[in-house]
This record gives C-alpha cells, sequence and structure tokens, in this order.
C-alpha cells in the first residue's frame, strides 16, 4: 500500500466508476462525497511512510510510488493538504445536489481533484505542468455541461489556463540547467521569466484575470466556484515547491516585490471592478481575484510570518467562496436573475440565502468577526510596517469590494415583499452549515488558524 | 547548406502555409487537411532532436486529434462572426505576415536561450504566432481548440530540443488527444441532451 495508490489512484477510480453510473444522481453524489472525507479523514489520523497497528493488522504505507520511472510522492507533510482538498472536495460534490449542477460535476470534479493532486505529488514536479493541463481539460466538460449553451468565459479560461503549461515546462527545463551550471547568471534570469510567465497563467493575474468573471457570470457559478478556487488553491500551494527548493529563488531580491505589485494591482483592480459591478456572479469572480491578490501579498513578506499568513488565508477563502457559490446557485435556480436588480427584496423573499451569501461577501472583504478578518488583519498590519503606500492600495482595493456588497445588501433589503422562507430544508443546513463556519473561524480565530500552518509542513525551508 | 538543412526549412515553409491556412480558411476539410500537413511538418522538425520512432508519436498523435475533431464534422463551428469576407481575411494574412517578420527577428535572439536549429526554431516561434492569433481573434470553440493545438505544435518542437523524456512525450501527446477530444465535445454539447 502507498499513499499516492489511496489519495491519487483510488479516487480516479472511484471518479471514473461513478461517471457510469451518473444516471443515479443521489447515489453518485454520496458515494463521491464520502470517498472523499474518508480520504480526508485517513489523511488527518493515518501516518505515511511508518507503521499503522489497527489490532493484528500492521500495514505500512509508503510516500512513494514510481511511475513509468517518475516518482509520485505524498510525504508526510503533505498530509494537511491532501485532508484540506478532500474536505473541500467532498463538501463541494455534496453540495451539488442541492445547487443542482449538471450530473457530469460530481464524478468530473473527484477525476480534478485526484489529477490535482497528483500534479502536487509528481516528481520532478515539473511534470506537474502536465498533469494540471488535464485537470483543466477535465474540468471544462463540468463548466460547458450537455445540452447548454456555454459562453466565452469557458473557452477564455481553456486558452489562458493551458498557455501556463509550456512556460512552466520549459522552466523546469531552465531550473535543471541552473542545477549542470550554478554560475550561468543568464539561466536565472530565463527560469525567472518563465515561472512568471507560467503562474501569471496559472494564478489568473492582471491582466489574465478577465476569463474569471466571465466564467461565473456565465457558467453555473456553483461549479465555476468549485473549479476556479480548485485551481487557485492548488497552483497557489504548488508554487511553494519552488520556493522551497530553490535558495536562489528565495533570495532573490526581484520576487517579493514584484509578488506584492502584482497582488496590490490584483486588489486594486478587483476592488473597483467589485464597486461598479451590476452582476452578482461576477461579483463572486472579482472575489476570487481579490483573494488571489491578497495571497500573493502575504507570500511577498517573505518567508516565515509570510508564507504563515499565506497558508492561513487557505481555509477562509474555500469556506467563504463555497458558501457563497452555493447561495448564489440557489438563488439563481429560485428566481432565475442575472442582473443587479434582481436580487432587489431577497432577503424579504429568501432571508437564509441572503444572509448567508453577504456573510460570505463581508468575510471575503475581511469585515470583523468573520472568518476573512483575523488573518487580513494581521496581514494589512505586517503590510503597513514593510509599506504604507502597499498597504493604502490594498485597503482601498478592499474598500471597493466591500462599497459592491453594501450595494448589494441595499438593494436585497429593498421592496415590501412579505417575510417568507424559500429554502428547502436541505438548502438551509447547508447555508447555515457554511455561515456558522464562517462565524466560527471570525470569533474563534486561535482555534482554528494555526493549525492550518500545518499545510507548511511539507515544506523544509518555508517553516 | 545540407540536404537535411533544405528539409527542414521545407518543413518550416510547410508550418507557416499550414498555419495560415488554418488561420484563413473557413471550410472545416482544408482545416482538417492543414493540420494533418502541420503535424507532418512537426514530425520532421523534431526528428532533428528526437530518434524516429519518438518523432513519430507527434505525427500519430496529431492526425488523430484531426480525425477526432474531423469526426463531428465541424461545418458551421469554423464559420467566423468576426473577421469576416475578403477584408477580414486579408487581415488575418497581414497580421500573421507581421507575426512571421517577428518570428523571423526573434529567432535569432531565442538561440542565446534554447539552442536549436534555425528552422527548428522558426517553425516553432511561426506556429506559437500563428496560434496566438487563432486565439485572439475567435469566438468559435473549433479554431479556439485548433489554436492550441498549433501553439502546442510550436511549443513541442521547441520544447523536443531540450527534453528527450518519453513520459513528457506520452503526457503531451494525452494532452494534444484531450485537447481535440474537448473541441469535439464543446461543438456537440449544447445540441446534447441535457444531464440534469
Amino acid at each position: 500500500m502507498s499513499a499516492p495508490l489511496l489519495w491519487i489512484l483510488l479516487p480516479l477510480v472511484v471518479a471514473v466508476a461513478l461517471f457510469f453510473l451518473r444516471a443515479r444522481g443521489a447515489l453518485v453524489t454520496i458515494l463521491a462525497a464520502i470517498t472523499c472525507f474518508v480520504l480526508a479523514a485517513l489523511a488527518l489520523l493515518v501516518p505515511v511512510a511508518s507503521l499503522v497497528e489497527i489490532g493484528p493488522i500492521k500495514i505500512e504505507i509508503a510516500d512513494t510510488l514510481v511511475v513509468l520511472g517518475r516518482r509520485l510522492v505524498l510525504a508526510n507533510g503533505m498530509r494537511s493538504f491532501l485532508a484540506l482538498i478532500y474536505i473541500m472536495a467532498g463538501f463541494w460534490l455534496l453540495g451539488s445536489r442541492v445547487a443542482q449542477v449538471s450530473r457530469l460535476f460530481v464524478p468530473f470534479g473527484l477525476l480534478m481533484a485526484a489529477l490535482l493532486v497528483a500534479a502536487v505529488a509528481v516528481q520532478p514536479f515539473l511534470y506537474a505542468a502536465l498533469l494540471i493541463q488535464m485537470a483543466v481539460l477535465v474540468s471544462a466538460p463540468m463548466l460547458a455541461p450537455p445540452g447548454t449553451p456555454f459562453g466565452q468565459g469557458v473557452l477564455r479560461y481553456l486558452i489562458f489556463q493551458s498557455l501556463a503549461m509550456p512556460f512552466i515546462l520549459l522552466a523546469g527545463w531552465s531550473l535543471a540547467s541552473i542545477e549542470g551550471n550554478p554560475s550561468n547568471q543568464a539561466l536565472y534570469t530565463q527560469a525567472q521569466v518563465f515561472l512568471a510567465l507560467g503562474f501569471a497563467f496559472w494564478w489568473a493575474v492582471f491582466p489574465f484575470y478577465t476569463w474569471i468573471p466571465l466564467l461565473t457570470e456565465q457558467s453555473h457559478p456553483y461549479v465555476a466556484g468549485f473549479v476556479v478556487t480548485m485551481l487557485s488553491t492548488v497552483t497557489l500551494f504548488f508554487s511553494l515547491n519552488y520556493l522551497d527548493a530553490f535558495a536562489w529563488l528565495r533570495s532573490s531580491e526581484q520576487l517579493f516585490p514584484a509578488l506584492r505589485l502584482v497582488g496590490l494591482i490584483m486588489v486594486s483592480t478587483a476592488g473597483a471592478w467589485a464597486a461598479f459591478q451590476r452582476n452578482q456572479a461576477r461579483l463572486m469572480g472579482y472575489a476570487a481575484i481579490l483573494e488571489t491578490g491578497f495571497a500573493l501579498m502575504a507570500l511577498s513578506l517573505g518567508v516565515g510570518q509570510g508564507v504563515s499568513l499565506f497558508a492561513q488565508l487557505f481555509v477562509p477563502r474555500i469556506v467563504a467562496l463555497a458558501t457563497w457559490a452555493l447561495a448564489l446557485s440557489i438563488s439563481q435556480r429560485q428566481a432565475g436573475f442575472r442582473g443587479f436588480q434582481d436580487v432587489r427584496g431577497l432577503l424579504r423573499r429568501s432571508p437564509v440565502v441572503a444572509v448567508t451569501w453577504m456573510l460570505a461577501y463581508f468575510s471575503l472583504g475581511g469585515l470583523p468577526l468573520l472568518a476573512g478578518f483575523p488573518v487580513r488583519l494581521v496581514l494589512l498590519e505586517t503590510l503597513a510596517s514593510q509599506s504604507t503606500g502597499a498597504a493604502l492600495w490594498a485597503l482601498a482595493g478592499s474598500l471597493g469590494y466591500l462599497i459592491g456588497g453594501l450595494r448589494a445588501l441595499a438593494l436585497m433589503a429593498a421592496g415590501d415583499d412579505p417575510w417568507q422562507v424559500r429554502e428547502s430544508i436541505p438548502h438551509i443546513i447547508m447555508l447555515v452549515t457554511g455561515a456558522l463556519v464562517l462565524f466560527l473561524i471570525g470569533v474563534l480565530p486561535g482555534l482554528f488558524l494555526p493549525g492550518t500552518t500545518s499545510l507548511l509542513d511539507a515544506f523544509l525551508h518555508l517553516r | 547548406m545540407t540536404l537535411m538543412d533544405v528539409l527542414s526549412y521545407a518543413a518550416f515553409a510547410l508550418l507557416l502555409g499550414t498555419s495560415i491556412t488554418l488561420l484563413l480558411s473557413q471550410n472545416w476539410r482544408w482545416s482538417i487537411i492543414a493540420l494533418a500537413l502541420q503535424y507532418l511538418g512537426v514530425f520532421w522538425l523534431v526528428m532533428i532532436s528526437w530518434p524516429v520512432g519518438l518523432s513519430v508519436v507527434k505525427l500519430v498523435t496529431g492526425w488523430m486529434a484531426g480525425a477526432l475533431i474531423g469526426a463531428s464534422q465541424p461545418a458551421e463551428e469554423l464559420q467566423d462572426r468576426t473577421f469576416t469576407g475578403i477584408p477580414g481575411m486579408l487581415f488575418r494574412l497581414a497580421v500573421a505576415l507581421i507575426g512571421l517578420i517577428l518570428a523571423v527577428t526573434a529567432a535569432g535572439r531565442l538561440n542565446e536561450w534554447i539552442p536549436a536549429a534555425r528552422p527548428v526554431l522558426l517553425g516553432a516561434l511561426v506556429l506559437i504566432g500563428n496560434g496566438l492569433l487563432q486565439l485572439g481573434m475567435t469566438t468559435r470553440p473549433l479554431r479556439v481548440v485548433l489554436g492550441l493545438l498549433t501553439v502546442f505544435a510550436g511549443f513541442e518542437i521547441l520544447y523536443s530540443t531540450v527534453e528527450q523524456s518519453v513520459l513528457v512525450a506520452g503526457l503531451l501527446s494525452i494532452i494534444t488527444l484531450g485537447l481535440a477530444l474537448l473541441g469535439s465535445y464543446l461543438m456537440a454539447a449544447p445540441e446534447m441532451e441535457a444531464e440534469e
């Protein structure tokens, strides 16, 4: 038994099996969610590469699986990451019944999660680019399900994410060349250029992020939310591999200021667009961009506190985006709205949806008592101690984003419709769970967030 | 100039012709033929760095990708909504020629980073350039897929000069086929029965 067999090949096989069973919607969803939760529980409980005794049975889960001469390695330090990915996938897939998405979502979603885990596990890690590209290809049918016209968002997503692969592969070659010839300074520049371009496409930095709001607007918001969150989580986490493996990159004078600049541009532009945005689904896209911007700013604070903040941003972001995507899906299904004015009176018509929506929105905006606030506060404080201007720009971006939320809130509260609860019981359970988690992390950050730094256990030089 | 050099430049000329055909063509049959010929050129330029047995993987994969796309008979999927008619075609041709000039200019500088023969660099850059033009000028799924296949084909020529891993070749082939399959799916998806 090996860890890659358990956390990569098993979900891959289950996903393929579920694809053929997809006509049985509820069963498929439950099986996929159970698979994810069992894998997450195993990741949390079972140590890798050491002997586990269950009664008379002794099992050792090896951390390496050799495939065609290359290694898939899921070391003990990766367990927190595995748990995060599979808990996230489990809840997202479970909610798909409530969000009423295409039948393709569950098998392809699980397949995507397994491929992305494989991407993080593969060594040498230049192969990750190929596996992430496969995950992108696999995700497209979820975004453009059968019988539904799809928009430009899917095509732009496909283009921009695909363009990352060549640059990352070339960066891998440059990095290997540096090992053979460390005195050649041109190779360092070359590797940095290739890496910068590759990650710019993966992270969807300015100006390559136009596909995100288009995708959330034109595709099912629940599916778009899953794809955007899953990809950004894995590519952000994957970038730490490079930072951990190459000392010259950690000590680069250009890297951290560049990350800060890119992050600031993303936060300020996303905030500005959000302030004037008239489409609710696009707002979710801007929230995802804003979050990536803050993650890059956290990373720009350097190894140590910066990377620790970077890791702590993952959970609040994932929970808020998942909750928002669900609320948006339910309200779209109920009212079929797209435009800004269509949310008028939503608070009275569907109070649970409206309140959860706003909690998720403002959590991503970093409002107090919500999950996004504690890390955002420390991030802005630390940023201000290094550069007041940068902190002010980040605040301005957040302010723009919050203005967009206040406009939506004003509209939701407007109108004189009678108060009613139109949400079903499963809707309420899922939404309230999301809202509670956001609130609990917000009021008890000391209980939840320090544990998330265990995501960094996989990186010897970043802790 | 050796015979090999002459043949390499001939492959570059073939790639230039096929990528421009893909950019201009409004007929899906011509596009599929151009795609098939394009992979012949890719095969030839990759063969300069790789053994024939491994290079032929590119050719077979490319032809299979063409067959997958062709099987969906995408007659209307190629008809552009933008840059239409003779003026549109002339515009595309002009931009492609500018792209060629850029490729010729950039090949010298790129040689400092990626050591490869000039026709190899030229062929790769022309494909990448014309593929990007295709991606930038269309809103049609088929053209997007053809554009991505063209960009990837150019990249694969470039990458073959620095990496000879069989596994990478295999995975790139899977991606090429996956992209073609996705293209066929995207063309058919709106007309398929909904699965909810």
